[in-house]
């Protein structure tokens, strides 16, 4: 394997931020025609790696090469001249520009000077057909699903024909079609001897798809060997460094449940004619294809966006909240999928991040405590393990920890209904079982937990109940007993006619 | 919000010493300094607090406008809502109103709900701020032309007379006027749930709104305290000056907002506070006075003015990049 010169390493690479290592003494290399996993929690300094290998970032000390020879001041354009490309995590598409111009930011084709549409749109459509993306290619991305902007990110950085293509996280976003378009087409770059980087916390996909593993535990790393003899809990171990024991906590039948929301006929944005009941002290998951409308339900029960219905009933009280503090007053809380945008304030500090549904809800000219605001703070940091000083802004914690934060400013109010979109999208291993066990938690004290997730074995080993939405519609709801992943997908895609719900 | 969430003094210091509204004080006192050694009069007692008292009138029309810009705004409006105040108070002139209590209650009642319309346009038509407080100032300027014409018109009101010239143990009534005001301001920005409410809308609208914030009516409110604070600047504009003309408020436009951005408010919303703006106007009225020290023709000084003002932005008022 080592016959071929990596087309791009890095050697004993490190790197500090203000003094704090985050990377010590690493090195990677990227044969072509492998598939090469890169694992680690969050804040392990995967995405480092990856900035100094596409020279968006300098080592402190290493070397980086590229064919096999040492490259002394590796900068981005250089990076590109050299056939690397990176999908990133953050996508980093201009929502106004339309899928064929995002495509080919930076790099349009060009005639006496003017950019050349024609040959544009051909490009564009040759890499968007890599990635089954069959959309308009005049659509402006910010009218795309999140799932559907990750697959113009890749087909942006496909159409550039790498050389060595880096992944970050590229399956975060997407449903499980989505992600078997971009497992196949991996599959042929492979064997078309392309080396890629591959980025994931889902670690069925990266048994399945990799040959070859780097670890990194807090910087340092803590395996470099080829896949295969190793099993998930095997990855785990090296990640966390310590036994991974199990990742979803047990199931336990919920208590006589009741129910807290009760909808019939319910019509919200993409969704249409639902009727669904949500019990107390159970997980209700909400399953699907990506974008076909779970979100849009979600938020018409949360009163923000316009809903009707035929009926509805909410812990109680007749007809759906008209509006957010409303449904708040009522015992609801919602934790959105894109914290940065809509979960969190990052200029300001975590500290006012978690009072912020309490200072929604006091008179308005109420006088603040600071020192009670602190008290409150520390507590519901040490509840869900947020570590450091909440004076920092938000901007400063690590994926996780944000969520965690998204999660923790409703804990004071102790909410009857958590609805939660898709909660641990981009989190780490660790996080992510926190946040489990505290989902189930909060079923056992008798609160109802809806848990929209784009990640099917979540929605398999945690919940009592999943529903499936197609096109806007609730498809099937799976007991228990009839939950797998398979079940799931098929309902999703519309393999199978309703099956019906016990 | 400033760092005030630091535990020790030291820490709590130094956050001090190096914040922005810190920053724009130790600018006022460096010029008050310089100017005195330059020109004799200038350090004066008197000559000082003649410049606080003009502070004043900048600073309360800058007070809605550091709410408004926190919560993600601006308001184009504010000159000419000093102006409606000026010149709607002296027509209003009651015979069973002896104190001339009652018309300033109606002509800030007035601006208010000027400033409320507004926020309608901005919170439920979604009208972007600029167009909406621009298009309402040109309104309110067409609406002045006719009712007042070219004309001054004098106040004959006790209360406006009273605050415009009397010296209460010593100090003028408009600074104590802006000292209260400031005090209520700094409170219910920063030791408030409403407070708390606007930065949150100003950094990020969606977030807010999906955390239960009532955003519409946090922008009513926001949007009505401009109107007023601006009103109440005419109020004493018009005391001061003893007559209201069309144009009186239009030097506080640029200077509303230019104090605020000097005191360290972020022009982008969600970061800021009142404590800046209350140098940032001092400074305003410091440089104007420079600029007539120095003696040049209109035209000359108003191109000075400008160009210190982007000057002084330059130096310390850019903006910080944002993730």
């Amino acid at each position: 394997m080592t016959t071929t010169a990596p087309l791009l390493a890095a050697r004993g690479v490190s790197k500090a931020f203000f003094g704090n290592p985050v990377l010590r003494d690493v090195s990677i290399s990227l044969q072509p025609g492998r598939v090469h996993a890169l694992l680690g929690e969050n804040g392990a300094g995967k995405s480092t790696l990856i900035n100094l290998l596409s020279g968006a970032l300098r080592p402190d000390g290493g070397i980086i090469e590229v064919d096999g020879r040492a490259v002394a001041r590796m900068t981005p354009a250089l990076a590109r001249q050299a056939g690397i490309a990176v999908v990133q995590q953050e996508l980093s598409l201009t929502a106004s520009l339309s899928i064929a111009e995002n495509i080919g930011l930076g790099a349009y084709p060009r005639r006496f000077g003017l950019v050349d549409y024609q040959e544009l749109a051909a490009r564009a459509k040759a890499a968007c057909e890599l990635v089954g993306l069959n959309e308009k290619l005049s659509t402006p991305v910010g009218q795309l699903s999140l799932g559907r902007r990750q697959m113009v990110e890749i087909a942006k950085a496909l159409y550039r024909k790498p050389r060595v293509l880096i992944l970050d996280e590229p399956t975060s976003s997407l449903s499980a079609t989505e992600t078997r378009i971009l497992t196949d087409l991996l599959e042929r770059l492979r064997s078309e001897g392309t080396a890629i980087l591959y980025i994931s916390h889902r670690l069925n996909e990266v048994m399945a798809l990799c040959l070859h593993v780097t670890v990194l535990k807090d910087g340092t790393c803590t395996a470099d060997r080829a896949l295969e003899g190793t099993d998930a809990s095997g990855l785990v171990r090296l990640m966390v460094g310590r036994d991974p024991g199990d990742l979803f906590p047990r199931w336990q039948a919920p208590p006589s449940p009741a129910n807290a929301i009760s909808v019939r006929g319910l019509s919200a944005g993409l969704m249409h004619g639902v009727d669904l009941d949500i019990r107390t002290g159970e997980v209700l998951g909400i399953g699907g294809l990506v974008g076909q409308g779970q979100e849009d339900l979600l938020l018409g029960l949360y009163g923000a966006i316009p809903a009707r219905t035929t009926s509805a009933a909410v812990n109680g009280a007749a007809g759906l909240p008209a509006g957010v503090p409303k449904a708040n007053a009522l015992g609801l809380a919602y934790v959105p999928a894109d914290r940065k945008r809509e979960g969190l304030h990052l200029i300001h500090p975590i500290l006012t991040n978690m009072m912020l549904p309490a200072f929604a809800r006091l008179p308005a000219l109420k006088l603040r405590s600071r020192k009670a605001e602190r008290e409150r703070g520390k507590g519901l940091a040490a509840q869900l393990g947020i570590k450091g000083d909440l004076g920092r802004p938000a901007q400063a914690l690590s994926g996780g920890n944000q969520q965690k934060v998204a999660l923790a400013k409703w804990m004071p109010h102790d909410p009857l209904v958590l609805l939660l979109n898709d909660p641990t999208r981009g989190v780490d291993v660790e996080t992510k079982r926190e946040i489990y066990l505290m989902l189930r938690g909060f079923a056992a004290a008798g609160k109802a937990v809806v848990l929209l997730s784009s990640d099917t074995p979540e929605l398999v080993h945690l919940c009592d109940r999943v529903a499936v939405v197609r096109e806007g519609r609730i498809v099937t709801t799976l007991e228990r007993g009839a939950l797998s992943e398979e079940a799931i997908v098929s309902a999703a895609m519309g393999a199978e006619k309703q099956k019906v719900a016990a | 919000m400033t760092a005030s969430n630091d535990s020790v003094g030291g820490g709590r210091a130094r956050a001090i010493l190096s914040s922005r509204p810190f920053m724009t004080l130790a600018i006022v006192a460096v010029v008050w300094i310089g100017a005195s050694f330059v020109s004799r009069g200038f350090g004066a007692y008197g000559h000082l607090r003649y410049l606080v008292e003009l502070g004043a009138v900048i600073g309360l029309v800058a007070t809605g406008q550091t709410f408004v810009v926190i919560a993600g705004g601006i308001d184009l409006s504010v000159a000419a809502i000093v102006t409606v105040s000026a010149i709607s108070l002296p027509l209003l002139s009651w015979q069973m109103d002896p104190t001339g209590l009652a018309s300033v209650l109606a002509v800030l009642a007035l601006t208010t709900a000027i400033g409320v319309v507004n926020g309608l346009g901005v919170a439920l038509l979604r009208v972007h701020p600029m167009i909406m407080t621009l298009a309402m100032a040109t309104f309110l300027q067409g609406l002045l032309i006719i009712i007042a014409g070219g004309s001054a018109v004098t106040a004959e009101n006790p209360l406006v007379h009273w605050l415009g010239n009397a010296r209460p143990i010593g100090i003028p009534a408009g600074i104590l006027l802006w000292v209260a005001v400031s005090a209520i301001v700094l409170t219910v920005m920063h030791a408030t749930p409403f407070g708390a409410r606007i930065f949150a809308m100003g950094a990020n609208p969606l977030a807010a709104s999906l955390s239960g914030v009532p955003v519409k009516s946090t922008t009513l409110a926001v949007y009505g305290i401009s109107g007023f604070t601006a009103g109440l600047a005419g109020v004493l504009v018009l005391g001061m000056n003893g007559q209201g003309y069309v144009g009186i408020g239009d030097p506080y436009l640029l200077a509303s907002i230019a104090a605020v951005v000097l005191g360290g408010t972020s022009i982008l919303g969600g970061l800021g506070t009142y404590a800046g703006t209350i140098p940032g106007a001092v400074l305003l009225v410091t440089i104007t006075a420079l600029i007539t020290v120095v003696n040049a023709s209109p035209g000359w000084r108003s191109i000075l003015f400008g160009s210190l003002i982007l000057g002084l932005l330059l130096l310390s008022g850019r903006e910080q990049a944002r993730r």
